[in-house]
């Protein structure tokens, strides 16, 4: 029936997340120094999971769909053909693995990204950037290492990474 | 902690000395034309500028600010419970970021040799060399003993051969100027170029 095949419309595949619209100053009053605004966090998008503010968690991540975190995670994200975004609230101490990756709040960890990692103005990296291109915004906090690989030595590059990091200091 | 900085943070102004092209650096990506990937360890400040033009030379690049806790007042690095301060060298050499012995192609170290007490060099720069593969460069900015100041500028990469800076300030430089012979002792093998400037500074290869 023609309303029955309406009805089945699906959203689109894995969405890139959508940041927040900004807020319009409803009052415009001079201001004694500029006040920098902090980065939109972008919202969550239908096929996104969300972790808030309040949740705290610690293990193995893996899944296909994007991943939006304002809260703590520990342990492992592997989301390989997805993005992970921390949020500004975000807290990460983990081994980051996705198809791109931005950061706007902390990450402790390596991160190693398909595509491409972005870190924010606001975000603060320690640890070592695996990726097919970085962007580091101008104010990011960064220590660590970043080695660019191009499509299909990704995986080859990975284990290289993990291996080297188990000789480091004399 | 030291953010990326970025053209905002360059304070070039018309104090500010115009880039020049680094006969150093000239010489450097000549001797390193066959190796197309480079690791490089930049002791920082970082510029946004300078970490791009590292990457699209093919670069893996270690990233870590040991200049910027540097002044002489960081309780960090000093005990004063003595009559002298005496500096914590192993306290500073923890700031260097993990990098795998024998890995590294190029060492930036900009002013550093500068800004660290001399009775830590030995240390810092045999550290700093456990890093660097045989062949490998330590790459550095070293003050004349008649340049009194400008112990905060910073400098970055507008190319892979011109350097920018940031406004000579006036503060002074903490220690006397290290001198090529001193260089000579640090470098493992002595093997060291020296290239002068026009900015009362000498840029230093020290190869391993």
């Amino acid at each position: 029936m023609w309303w029955e095949k309406k009805a089945r419309t699906e959203a689109p595949p894995n969405p890139e997340p959508v940041p927040a619209p900004k807020p319009t100053p409803t009052v415009e009053t001079p201001m004694p120094e500029p006040i920098a605004k902090p980065p939109a966090p972008p919202a969550p998008g239908p096929q996104q999971t969300f972790l808030g503010r309040s949740v705290a968690v610690r293990g193995q991540f893996s899944g296909n769909e994007n991943l939006l975190i304002e809260g703590q995670v520990e342990g492992t994200i592997t989301l390989e053909d997805n993005t992970v975004t921390v949020g500004t609230n975000g807290q990460v101490k983990a081994e980051v693995h996705a198809r791109q990756v931005i950061v706007l709040g902390a990450v402790t960890g390596n991160i190693s990204a398909q595509e491409k990692v972005e870190i924010r103005r606001s975000g603060h990296v320690v640890g070592d950037i695996l990726s097919g291109a970085v962007a580091i915004e101008e104010g990011a906090y960064f220590k660590g290492s970043i080695e660019i690989v191009r499509e299909g030595e990704h995986e080859a590059a990975r284990s290289a990474a993990a291996s080297n990091a188990l000789e480091t200091r004399p | 902690m030291s953010p990326i900085k970025g053209h905002a943070d360059r304070g070039r102004s018309k104090d500010a000395p115009a880039p020049f092209t680094s006969r150093a650096l000239e010489w450097l990506w000549q001797y390193l034309r066959d190796d197309p990937q480079p690791h490089i360890l930049d002791c920082g400040p970082v510029f946004q500028s300078t970490l791009n033009i590292l990457l699209r030379r093919g670069s893996k690049i270690h990233v870590g600010d040991m200049l910027t806790p540097l002044p002489p007042d960081n309780p960090t690095f000093w005990a004063r419970e003595g009559k002298k301060p005496v500096f914590l060298t192993n306290e500073f050499l923890k700031t260097i970021p993990p990098v795998p012995v024998g890995s590294l192609t190029i060492i930036f170290g900009w002013h550093l040799l500068d800004l660290v007490p001399h009775e830590a060099l030995e240390a810092l720069v045999e550290r700093l060399s456990s890093f660097l593969r045989p062949g490998g460069v330590l790459y550095c900015m070293l003050r004349e003993p008649h340049l009194p100041t400008g112990a905060e500028i910073y400098w970055w990469m507008e190319s892979l051969t011109v350097l920018g800076s940031t406004a000579d300030t006036k503060r002074p430089f903490p220690y006397p100027a290290v001198t090529n012979r001193e260089v000579e002792r640090l470098v493992p093998g002595g093997n060291v170029k020296t290239f002068l400037t026009r900015t009362g500074r000498r840029e230093v290869l020290g190869i391993k």
